[in-house]
């Protein structure tokens, strides 16, 4: 696919057309009454569509850039989680990010739809652009942001309520239009788990097992109609069935929605994710470990024939 | 309960008729050579070594995809075997269609009016005819996991080995002239390759078994044939 064209083997050069655009406000970014607000997606798609031309050049057939992150660090109370990350995400792909406990891959997946917002100390530098617009421009509201960005945590976790209202929550709170149980019936078939409950939608989440329990959790990211999801250990805490069906639903999901996953199960990266990115931690000199990117290629590449050393001897279980 | 990891048996089930789909790629060769040997067609001899790019580039990228399945899939259990089956069945093909070749490069070297004997070229004829119905046969014992159709394979190899000894003595018997017995050690190196090709569709019958039993054996074991011969009588 060609997208290494920096010498770091990490990100692609930013073209002078893409950095003007990036200055340049996009056209409907400023909200008319002042209420801060998430651009629509079309203008998303709109803005992004120069892009095309302006990467042709890199790589015939590359697919339109979602997230663009360029030297993003982010610090908890002053120290870094994650250093200088610089990477493409592409659309309608499925991305890995694996690396050992303590690398910065959560910290980094939680900054693509605002999450560290929510942590009083975190303070994050550098860009994230999401169809080309700057994800922590003054303007943006997090809360759109999520709704257009969802997110999938390791554990399970359904509200204390019925399987209908735990996918009706968001598009409640976001006071979407339309017809309720359309959008929960809809959610749950594409959460690949609407005939296992359709007959007792009025049931207690809790009393669903792990796998389903896990599959709301994403049918309910997936009722305010995103079109990220945000994957953090997903299936870390399902038997290898539940695991399975949760992989093949990503597949199914990919046509529409672009998927990143943070894993720690490396097998589950190279099963299902289009692109990888291996992190690794480092210890600077007062000891704080924080986390780095070290390749990021497509996933057959980095596990038949990875290019930095460090990923090879993390692919091959040979250092934790 | 539904059926899981729908992608990876897709992907293995792409990766096997690429495979398989080279199989008929040599079976065209065979064909192609067969013909340009017999009617000393120097075109289609040319045609036959240009189109061995076709079947290489096939292996690379049946190669690649084994690569990256084993990579990402970990395979085990009869996906792992037809996997390794794979990988051999894919190298195989790929030296079948490379013997295509060293038989197409001999057709110039005869001349425009070669001293044909025509019990030789008979003989080299049903060899060609031969190998090209084995290396159908195993395609399709291999498709359909059917190891009796590849057991088949023996017997009919043993045709094979015979109309190549036949070759080789007659090829002795060409008596003085120059041409006669320069085309004759042309026809013979024809024959010893025919006769590799039906040694590689016997290969292809072996992984057959493998994937179905979980054994690996060789339908015959040259360097013990003692050992063979009490088996078989």
């Amino acid at each position: 696919m060609g997208r290494d064209d920096g010498k770091d083997g990490t990100m692609r050069q930013v073209t002078e057309p893409e950095k003007e655009r990036a200055q340049a406000p996009p056209p409907d970014a400023v909200a008319s009454g002042g209420r801060p607000r998430m651009l629509a997606p079309e203008l998303g798609h709109a803005a992004v569509s120069g892009a095309r031309h302006a990467t042709a050049d890199a790589g015939a057939g590359e697919r339109e850039p979602l997230f663009e992150i360029e030297h993003l660090t982010v610090r908890y109370g002053g120290r870094p989680a994650v250093n200088d990350a610089s990477l493409d995400v592409a659309e309608r792909q499925i991305t890995a990010l694996i690396g050992a406990s303590g690398c910065g891959k959560s910290t980094f997946i939680r900054a693509l739809n605002r999450m560290n917002d929510l942590i009083p100390t975190a303070t994050v530098e550098g860009t994230v652009r999401y169809h080309g617009q700057d994800l922590y421009a003054p303007e943006v509201d997090p809360v759109l942001v999520r709704k257009r960005i969802g997110m999938v945590f390791q554990k399970p976790n359904p509200f204390p309520k019925s399987i209908y209202d735990n996918v009706a929550f968001g598009p409640r709170v976001l006071g979407m239009e339309g017809e309720l149980d359309g959008i929960v019936e809809r959610a749950l078939r594409r959460g690949a788990l609407w005939d296992e409950v359709k007959d007792r939608l009025k049931h207690n989440a809790f009393g669903m097992s792990g796998g389903q329990q896990q599959r709301l959790c994403i049918a309910r990211a997936l009722a305010t109609d995103p079109d990220v999801l945000l994957m953090d250990e997903p299936a870390s805490a399902l038997d290898p069935i539940s695991t399975a069906r949760i992989e093949d639903l990503m597949f199914e999901l990919k046509e529409r929605v672009s998927i990143v996953i943070v894993t720690h199960n490396m097998q589950q990266a190279a099963r299902v994710s289009d692109m990888t990115a291996f992190f690794t931690v480092n210890v600077d000199e007062t000891g704080h470990r924080y986390g780095e990117v070290v390749e990021y290629d497509e996933t057959e590449k980095v596990f038949t024939n990875p290019s930095d050393p460090r990923t090879e001897a993390y692919v091959t279980g040979r250092v934790g | 309960m539904p059926e899981t990891r729908v992608h990876f048996a897709d992907e293995l089930r792409r990766l096997e008729e690429q495979t398989l789909g080279a199989l008929d790629m040599v079976g065209e060769a065979c064909a192609r050579t067969l013909e340009a040997v017999l009617h000393q067609d120097v075109e289609l001899a040319s045609y036959v070594v240009n189109d061995d790019d076709r079947i290489d580039g096939r292996y690379l990228e049946v190669h690649q995809g084994i690569l990256s399945l084993m990579a990402r899939q970990a395979p085990v259990a009869t996906d792992l075997r037809l996997i390794a089956a794979l990988l051999d069945v894919i190298r195989s093909v790929e030296r079948m269609g490379d013997q295509c070749v060293n038989i197409c490069k001999l057709v110039p070297l005869a001349g425009r009016e070669p001293p044909v004997e025509r019990e030789i070229l008979a003989r080299v004829e049903r060899m060609g005819r031969q190998a090209i119905s084995q290396v159908a046969q195993c395609k399709h014992a291999f498709a359909r996991r059917d190891v009796a159709l590849a057991e088949d394979l023996v017997r009919q190899d043993d045709e094979l080995d015979q109309l190549n000894r036949e070759i080789f003595r007659l090829a002795l018997e060409l008596g003085d002239g120059h041409h006669a017995r320069e085309w004759g050690m042309h026809m013979m190196l024809v024959a010893r390759q025919l006769e590799r090709i039906g040694d590689g569709a016997v290969d292809v019958g072996e992984q057959t078994a493998f994937v179905v039993t979980g054994l690996f054996r060789e339908f015959t074991d040259a360097s013990h044939p003692e050992i063979e011969a009490r088996r078989v009588g």
